[in-house]
């Protein structure tokens, strides 16, 4: 979609309220440095969220679509569960069908949009919780990486099923006591980016949500690289500060105790060779164009 | 793009895009000898699809797999072998969503590991078109013909169709899309078949040319937008209503399968023009009805070909749709019938449920004979059974 | 002429008993019949017991599955009967007065005395054809027993025209063929069998006249040939 079908029609533009009017003079929509730093400012694409004040989730789903590289051309596709509650205020096109079969949604998805529109970028970004990602939607997860589907999965890790109270997941620590695990976990949490990894995902990365910059670099590379090459795997902690009972203020700092050394939220990134070609060409040009333009300037 | 506005244009294959009225009832046809399977893939060539997904399970494989051959020969956008059918409906729903012609086929357990899906399509208003090659459910495991599975996804929102014969599938098949995708329905459609004895089964069928296709689809006359950013997005709402308890969460979505129920009604309109009516009668004057859809009628046929060689006069009512379920057609058909029979390839009997739930003094209906888990329904079977009836030694199956 | 011939093919599986029967079904379209044929509905396994059926009539034929009362039994194999290969017990179970028995055997099987008091109550004559054998003397291979077995019954009953079935042998084996795995793996080692898709298509045809003129010798010697 060209960013001039979201421009309001300079006849009805006196009409439209300010609000709106505010929105689409300050889209980001096109604008190729649009990052996390937009959060706040431009509020295009999410403004409000109906999850818990506080929540962790809120502000990796703001992130997330501050750093879609081509968010007019990309659709989401979400699951069941806490981010369920946030898609319906958010104003790229987003799909909730059912619960689980969010690669499989996307992977009819991507292919048809690659079928119609074979001269346009169109990015399909998955974004669901570890309950649709690892137990119940596992198989689909999966099987779209073994065929090499070209569309990005990012999985909000809260160790647990947050929106029906916190029941045990796959991702959930061994040990930790939840619901339906009153003895506590009797096995690891499974290990998805070692297993993306080997299902043949171009770009894999972990961390938590507290360093930006570093979300923005991953939710990039992740969906450049799922563009041009294959599937690549996100997964962001998002602690759910409700069932490990933490007060709201103490999100951003939970995920700071869970990201150090040896830890289980420590920075891990996996990049493919192709991928990895990819990426260093990409920073050279922009390396490039940054020269190109610091010359322009000095001139 | 209005798709109308292609007919007579030619596509990437070469065929010519024709009116659907045309492709149906005008364009000239030539006899071919076939089975079920190879008239699905005859169908999917004339019906400009996009999007096909496979998975394989007794009776459907072959006919899926040809639709591979269509794929590889270019009539067919993209297609796959998806990993189960809960994720092949998915992929297929996601193809919809972003704005293809979808088309896959199913059978017996294979529906019903795909159903969380079905009511999923039709609420989000996706004009997919499944084939159902029907088949025993589990257990004990069987993969023989049994319409059991019919039974279950009535209640879906989902167009229910159920063709006869190889001809009337055919038919069917090309006429469910123009039906599936009318702005004023835009809902699934299931064309059931019965595994084997139609899929498996050669059979004559006239054929319109292969060198012209059914209009495209057109997402953008969709009633709900196609999720491809190629609209503006809005933002759907302030709060989902996901998150409240309270009474206009209820009547959204009260309100949305009232609307879904109401577009299967509305379909009526477009299914009569494109497989003239939703019943089909032959000597309904008779006393003696056999009613019913599918093999069933077939079988039936072939009873009351064997009555009249008795002196015994016998009547058919074909029921082709079964959802929207044709009330007013069979009450009106029905009406002066003595006896009715509803013979059934399951052991539930829901087709004489819904014979008996619309017709005054329903203790004319007579539920049965019933085969079930791929048994044959031999027509002297049938004959056998309206005997006994008809001389009371045998009463009839009220309830 | 009877107003429908129902014909139940017997054998196991990789004999070609569902090939024979769409060819027979096609054979008999092309001579402007109306013709159904169906296999039976199983998962298919080299050896098991197999089944097809054919119906024919000058009307609109809507039955369809397993056929129950059959005018026309055919024995593709030896141990349908004498190892009760075969979805019905007795192999002749259903078969209508007047009816038609071809089994493929060198010599007479060890049949039970009831049984044939049995079929010769209900005027039902056997003709034995030795169609395995043949069909590696003719065509040089077993795969085309079929043929033999269809040569065999054209010749004792004129169901189909030579020329109509010579356009259904085209159909099937002189064009690319839907057909499912087993059937495509047996398709293409009959292909490697013969140089050209023509010999193929001769050799099935040479097979299929020698044996129709044995069927019609035979057809000679009895009371009432089942003509149709």
């Amino acid at each position: 979609m060209g960013k001039e079908k979201i421009k309001i029609n300079d006849e009805f533009y006196d009409i439209m309220p300010p609000e709106y009017q505010e929105l689409v003079e300050e889209a980001t929509y096109g604008k190729e440095s649009r990052g996390w730093k937009d959060v706040g400012e431009a509020k295009e694409l999410i403004e409000e969220h109906s999850l818990c004040a506080g929540c962790p989730e809120s502000i990796a789903f703001r992130y997330v679509l501050a750093c879609l590289p081509k968010p007019e051309d990309t659709v989401m596709v979400g699951s069941t569960g806490c981010t369920s509650l946030v898609f319906p205020h958010v104003a790229v096109h987003n799909i909730h069908s059912l619960f689980g079969n969010q690669n499989a949604i996307a992977s009819g998805l991507k292919r048809t949009l690659a079928l119609r529109f074979p001269e346009k970028v169109k990015d399909v970004v998955v974004l669901a919780g570890d309950g649709a990602t690892v137990d119940i939607g596992l198989d689909m997860t999966l099987q779209s990486w073994f065929r090499q589907e070209k569309f990005t999965t990012i999985c909000f890790d809260n160790e647990l099923y947050a929106n029906t109270g916190g029941q045990e997941s796959g991702l959930m620590q061994k040990g930790f006591v939840g619901k339906m695990a009153p003895a506590g976990k009797k096995f690891d949490k499974v290990p998805l980016p070692e297993i993306a990894r080997n299902s043949g995902c171009h770009y894999v990365a972990v961390m938590t949500v507290s360093k930006p910059n570093r979300v923005e670099k991953a939710i990039r590379n992740a969906i450049l690289v799922a563009r041009e090459i294959g599937p690549t795997y996100i997964q962001l902690y998002t602690p759910c500060i409700l069932e490990i009972g933490k007060q709201m203020m103490e999100g951003l700092q939970e995920m700071r105790d869970s990201e150090g050394p040896g830890k289980r939220f420590e920075f891990k990134e996996y990049v493919s060779d192709e991928a990895k070609v990819f990426l260093d060409e990409m920073d050279a040009e922009r390396k490039r164009k940054k020269k190109a333009l610091r010359a322009a300037r000095a001139k | 793009m209005d798709p109308k506005s292609l007919v007579g244009t030619f596509n990437k294959k070469g065929q010519k895009i024709v009116e659907p009225e045309y492709l149906l009832f005008e364009a000239p046809r030539t006899q071919h000898f076939m089975t079920g399977s190879e008239v699905v893939k005859e169908a999917i060539r004339r019906a400009s699809i996009d999007v096909s997904i496979a998975y394989p399970i007794t009776p459907q494989s072959e006919a899926a797999a040809l639709v591979g051959e269509l794929y590889v020969e270019g009539y067919v956008g993209e297609y796959f072998r998806g990993e189960n059918e809960f994720a092949v409906m998915s992929e297929c729903a996601g193809a919809s969503f972003g704005g293809a012609r979808v088309f896959t086929t199913t059978s017996g357990p294979g529906t019903l590991r795909a159903y969380e899906n079905f009511p999923m399509w039709a609420g989000s208003r996706l004009p997919i078109v499944i084939n159902v090659m029907v088949r025993g459910v589990n257990s004990p495991l069987s993969i023989q013909p049994d319409t059991l599975e019919i039974g279950m996804i009535l209640e879906t929102g989902m167009l229910i169709w159920h063709a006869e014969t190889a001809q009337e599938f055919l038919d069917f098949l090309l006429a469910s899309f123009i039906v599936a995708e009318e702005p004023d329905v835009h809902l699934p459609v299931a064309v059931c078949i019965d595994g084997f004895f139609v899929s498996h089964t050669k059979d004559m069928v006239m054929m319109p040319p292969a060198d012209i296709a059914l209009t495209p689809y057109d997402p953008y006359r969709s009633p709900v937008p196609c999720m491809d950013m190629e609209v503006p997005p809005i933002r759907m709402m302030r709060d989902p209503f996901v998150m409240k308890s309270n009474y206009i969460s209820y009547a959204t979505h009260a309100s949305w399968q009232q609307e879904v129920r109401a577009a299967c009604e509305r379909s009526r309109k477009h299914t009569i023009r494109l497989i003239g009516g939703l019943i089909e009668e032959e000597n309904a004057d008779a006393e003696i009805l056999i009613v019913s859809s599918g093999t069933a009628v077939a079988q039936g046929r072939e009873a009351v070909r064997l009555l009249a060689e008795e002196g015994v006069d016998v009547g058919i009512v074909k029921i082709k749709t079964i959802r929207p379920f044709p009330h007013q057609e069979v009450r009106q058909a029905l009406r002066n019938a003595k006896h009715i029979f509803v013979p059934e390839f399951n052991v539930a009997g829901w087709m004489a449920r819904e014979i008996k739930a619309c017709i005054p003094d329903n203790d004319r209906v007579y539920a049965g004979p019933h085969v079930a888990g791929g048994m044959t329904m031999p027509p002297e079977v049938i004959v056998e059974e309206i005997k006994k009836v008809l001389s009371g030694r045998k009463e009839a199956v009220h309830g | 002429m009877r107003k429908r011939l129902n014909l139940r093919m017997s054998g196991l599986g990789g004999q070609g008993v569902v090939t024979s029967a769409h060819v027979l079904a096609t054979a008999a379209s092309y001579d402007g019949r109306h013709a159904i044929s169906n296999p039976f509905f199983g998962a298919e396994k080299r050896m098991a017991p197999a089944e097809s059926y054919v119906r024919i009539a000058g009307e609109r034929i809507y039955d369809r599955g397993e056929l129950v009362y059959p005018d026309v039994i055919m024995v593709f194999h030896p141990q349908v009967i004498t190892q009760g290969k075969c979805y019905t017990m007795p192999f002749y179970s259903g078969i209508k007065p007047g009816g038609l028995l071809i089994i493929n055997s060198d010599s007479p099987l060890p049949l039970l005395d009831s049984d044939l008091e049995f079929l010769d109550s209900q005027n039902v004559p056997i003709f034995y054809i030795a169609a395995t054998t043949l069909a590696v003397e003719i065509a040089g291979t077993e795969l085309a027993s079929n043929m033999g077995m269809l040569g065999a019954l054209m010749g004792a009953t004129k169901l189909v025209s030579m020329d109509s079935m010579e356009s259904a042998i085209k159909d099937r084996f002189g064009k690319k063929y839907v057909a499912s795995g087993g059937t495509a793996t047996l398709d293409e080692a009959i292909k490697k069998k013969f140089a050209k898709k023509e010999q193929l298509l001769k050799k099935n045809m040479e097979t299929i006249r020698r044996v129709y003129d044995i069927g019609a010798e035979w057809a000679e010697t009895i009371k009432s040939p089942m003509l149709v």
